[in-house]
Formats: structure tokens, C-alpha cells, sequence
């Protein structure tokens, strides 16, 4: 059982290579907006590193946002792709799920920061989103004492977790954005 | 030989497309989805949506391309895609798709200049007949190339201002017709007599092209007869300005043809979709008694049929790109050959 991870959502690309549920092979690379340029030849990489074809991969798991417009768009394009052509399921993860799912916690308050604001979900211990996603710009965020910024992202508990999640349509998997772009307001 | 299949994939504005073209002429399966009603309501292309939208449909409209067509993915010789000029947003959503279906089937990947794709629109039933003088007329785009063989390309000419599909939307948009501006003029031009004395745009021998002063006076012109209370003819002004400009094309093809012997004319791009600019094109290629080639017309908007059939040549001389290939949103059709 291969499962492709695929996380594209901040200037960090990570693609993981899970067999029968455990890390095989894990890629993290620092880009500068060059997404389009590393994207693929990592994810070669990992491939052959793991001596396995494109072709074996059972599963794909893609974190869907929010972050990055760009980053996120190419992973989940990549991810989407692989998932409709192999004909293999697919599921998503939001950037701000698999930080709640690596540690354990109370009510919490997760939050991903990007250049201008911060992307804020309200997780219960069980890792259900209470509420919905937003955005703040920096000048309107008050943190509070159940925020948590920074965790250390545990493979073996995001793979697991992905147990809960159910399958989607290849078609339908799509980004996940939450800032809205000025002519939408 | 065998058949050459090659699936060309096309996301650099806003329009999705995707086709199956056999040996860089014959088209198998052909699909465009085209954004054009989302944009509408903002008055023209936002990048970021267009970008999100190439994303939500890229699958779908590989399937629909299949489902058209008895050539399965596994038979495709290689994968062709869009990677400049355009909105670069857009272009990756195509790159990074189209190095997924080569990853997956490991079937070249060939990376296509956009505006090269136009021209060889005119090589979809059809063969070029070298050596030809290319007209290209788009949003972007107003050059007269002169090309000697496949990707042999001498530009003899550009504008020096805006290009003259820019040119009609800005035209479009003073008129007060909605976008896509060209269409609307051309359309409306059809009723109306050229009763309005413009300025010729320049007058010289080269074979530049300017449109920025026929359009600064048409602006100067409606607001003035604006602030005066005058009605505008609109459908007079569209004439007259469509009649200028189009002579101001015409004028420098037959500059070109006077001087540079060839065997074909082809006209491309976005606004070769210009009724008028198709009959007057005509007439001159008829009068040098040369060939004469314009797409049909839907592939004289943006597709994904033109970038298969621009692939073709490079797929011959195995001009292959790899898994680092980038888009860029601008690039001239001499920077990569």
C-alpha cells in the first residue's frame, strides 16, 4: 500500500511517501516561490528513491490550503491529476488540520501565518473544526492564550488521521482559499 | 510512418482547452471551456479566478477530450503544453498538469510558445508552404513574420504601441459595448458607413505598426462629442475605426509582399477571427496570386488543437523539455529558438 503525501502550501514543499501507513520516504525542500520548477522533479525523486513507479501509488493524501494561491493550486493540480488518471482515491487535508492532528490538545486555536495575516481554525480535541476557517490581517489579529502557531508536524498521526476522512471525486478536489481576492469584495 | 498523436493542452488565459491532433494536422478531439461569462461580469480577465477555475476543470476537460476520441492517453506519442507568454497563473495550472500525464505515461513532454501556436493554427488542414509571411493580430500580438522553414522566424515588423486586439478593447469599451470588446465591434461595424475622418496611423515604410494615436483620437472624439451633447453614431464610428485600422494592416502586407517573395500568406491570432480582416486578407493574397491561409474560426481563439499542431515540428526534431520546465508570462518567439 503506497500512500503519496503531497504538501505545497507554503515556500516549504514536502512530498512523503507512506508504505502500509508509515513514513518511507520523506522530502522536504525550501523554495522561493519556485514551486513550478520543484514541484515534479521531488516528487521523481522520491519515487526512486522509494524504487517504486508512479503507477504503484495506491493513495494520494494533498493538503489543500490554505497558504499559498500558487503553491497550493500546483500540488492540488499534481495531486487531482494523478488521483483521476490512476484511478486511485484521493483525499485533503487543510494546512491548518494536520498541525491539530500531530499533538494533543483541548479546544484550540490553530494558526497558519502568511505574509500579510494569519489563517485562523478552531479545532475540539477530537480534531473536528469548530466553525469555520478565516482570515485575519495582522492588524486585526488579537491572539489568545489557546493559539498555537508552531508544531511539529507527526507523519505517523496525519496518516492515520486520514482514516476518518472520506474519499472524494478526483473532479471535485479543489483548493481551499478562505482570503477572498479584491474583486471579490 | 507511423501516426503521430499528440495531446496539446492549452490554459494561458481563460480559456481551458485540450485536443488529440494526428502528425500535427488533423484534428482527433478538440475541447474548449472558456471562462468568458465568469470574467464578464468584472469587465474583463481576473487572473487569480481565471487561475482557480483552469484548476477546478483541468480533469474535466481531459475527460471530455478522451470521450471524443477512440486514442486512449496510453497511445498519446507526447504531451504538449502552453508555457508562455500569458497570465502565469493560468500557464502553470497547464505545465504542472501536463508533466503529471508525462510522469504517468513516459510520453515526451514539449513546451509551446503561445503565440507560435497561433501560427500554426493555419497547419490544421493544411500544410505551410515555406516560405510564408505571417500576420499575427491578438491582444498581445500585431507582427509580420517572415518564416523560411518550421520555427525559422524573422520578424519584419511590430507595433510600436498597443497591439491591435488592445486597440479594439479599448475602442469597446469608450463605445460603451461590453467585453469581450472585439467581437462587439466587429458585429456592430457590420451596420454602420464609415462617415467619420480618423487620423491614418503611421504613415512610413517600415513595417512597424502603430495603433495608440487612432485610439487616443477616438476617445478624444467621444468625449468631446460627449461634453458637447452630441449624440455618436456609434455604429458609424465602429465602421470607421475597424475600416482604419484594418487598411493600416492591409497597407503593410502588401509593403511586406512588394518586397519579400513568398509563396503563402497566413493571418493568426485572436482578432484573425475579424470578418473583415479575413475578406481583406483574402483580396491581397488573391492579387499577389500567392497562398492563403487563416484558421477556422475556432481556432483562431485560443485552443489547445494550435499547440499540438506547434508541437509537431519539435516533436520531429525531439526538442523535448523536462520536469523543471517554468511558465513565464512573457517571451518573444525568437527567445527560445
Amino acid at each position: 500500500m503506497n500512500t503519496l503525501y503531497i504538501d505545497t502550501h507554503s515556500n516549504k514543499i514536502i512530498i512523503n511517501l507512506f508504505r502500509d501507513k508509515k513514513v518511507f520516504i520523506k522530502k522536504e525542500i525550501e523554495t522561493n516561490n519556485n514551486h513550478s520548477i520543484t514541484i515534479m522533479p521531488i516528487l521523481v525523486e522520491a519515487l526512486n528513491e522509494a524504487k517504486i513507479d508512479v503507477n504503484d501509488l495506491n493513495e494520494i493524501i494533498v493538503v489543500n490550503g490554505p497558504g499559498s494561491f500558487t503553491g497550493v493550486r500546483l500540488g492540488v493540480t499534481i495531486a487531482k491529476t494523478l488521483a483521476y488518471v490512476l484511478n486511485i482515491p484521493i483525499k485533503t487535508m487543510s494546512s491548518l488540520l494536520i498541525k491539530a492532528v500531530s499533538f494533543t490538545h483541548e479546544d484550540v486555536n490553530i494558526i497558519e501565518k502568511e505574509k500579510n495575516g494569519v489563517f485562523i481554525g478552531t479545532f475540539n480535541k477530537n480534531n473536528e473544526l469548530i466553525g469555520e476557517y478565516t482570515y485575519l490581517r495582522n492588524s486585526e489579529y488579537l491572539p489568545s492564550e489557546k493559539d498555537i502557531l508552531d508544531v511539529q508536524l507527526d507523519y505517523e498521526k496525519i496518516i492515520r488521521f486520514t482514516d476518518n476522512i472520506r474519499c472524494i471525486n478526483s473532479h471535485a478536489v479543489n483548493p481551499i482559499y478562505i482570503k477572498q481576492i479584491e474583486v471579490q469584495k | 510512418m507511423k501516426d503521430i498523436y499528440i495531446l496539446g493542452i492549452e490554459s494561458s488565459c481563460d480559456e481551458t482547452s485540450m485536443a488529440i491532433v494526428r502528425n500535427g494536422n488533423i484534428v482527433e478531439s478538440f475541447t474548449v471551456l472558456s471562462q468568458m461569462d465568469t470574467h464578464a461580469s468584472y469587465g474583463g480577465v481576473v487572473p487569480e479566478i481565471a487561475s482557480r477555475m483552469h484548476t477546478e476543470n483541468i480533469t474535466m476537460v481531459l475527460e471530455e477530450t478522451l470521450k471524443k476520441s477512440s486514442i486512449k492517453l496510453k497511445d498519446i506519442d507526447a504531451i504538449a503544453v502552453t508555457y508562455a507568454p500569458g497570465l502565469l497563473g493560468s500557464l502553470l495550472v497547464g505545465v504542472e498538469f501536463a508533466k503529471t500525464l508525462s510522469l504517468i505515461y513516459k510520453k515526451p513532454l514539449i513546451a509551446v510558445n503561445h503565440t507560435i501556436g497561433h501560427i500554426y493554427a493555419n497547419a490544421i488542414n493544411n500544410k505551410l508552404t515555406f516560405p510564408l509571411i505571417a500576420l499575427v493580430v491578438s491582444g498581445g500580438h500585431t507582427d509580420l513574420i517572415l518564416m523560411n522553414d518550421d520555427y525559422k522566424f524573422e520578424i519584419l515588423g511590430s507595433t510600436l504601441d498597443d497591439a491591435i486586439g488592445e486597440c479594439y478593447d479599448k475602442v469597446a469599451r469608450v463605445l460603451g459595448l461590453p467585453y469581450p470588446g472585439g467581437p462587439n465591434i466587429d458585429k456592430m461595424a457590420r451596420m454602420g458607413s464609415p462617415t467619420y475622418d480618423l487620423p491614418k496611423p503611421v504613415n512610413d515604410n517600415t513595417y512597424n505598426f502603430s495603433f495608440s494615436g487612432l485610439k487616443s483620437h477616438i476617445i478624444n472624439l467621444v468625449h468631446n462629442e460627449n461634453q458637447r451633447g452630441n449624440i455618436i453614431r456609434k455604429e458609424d464610428l465602429a465602421k470607421s475605426f475597424e475600416n482604419t485600422a484594418i487598411d493600416e494592416l492591409t497597407r503593410k502586407v502588401e509593403l511586406a509582399l512588394n518586397k519579400v517573395e513568398v509563396k503563402e500568406l497566413i493571418v493568426a491570432g485572436g482578432v484573425s477571427a475579424n470578418k473583415h480582416l479575413r475578406e481583406e486578407m483574402e483580396k491581397v493574397a488573391k492579387k499577389h496570386n500567392i497562398a492563403y491561409s487563416i484558421p477556422d474560426f475556432k481556432y483562431c481563439t485560443d485552443n489547445a488543437a494550435m499547440i499540438a499542431a506547434a508541437a509537431y515540428p519539435l516533436f520531429l526534431k525531439k526538442e523535448f523539455a523536462d520536469f523543471s520546465l517554468n511558465a513565464k508570462s512573457q517571451s518573444s518567439i525568437l527567445e527560445d529558438f
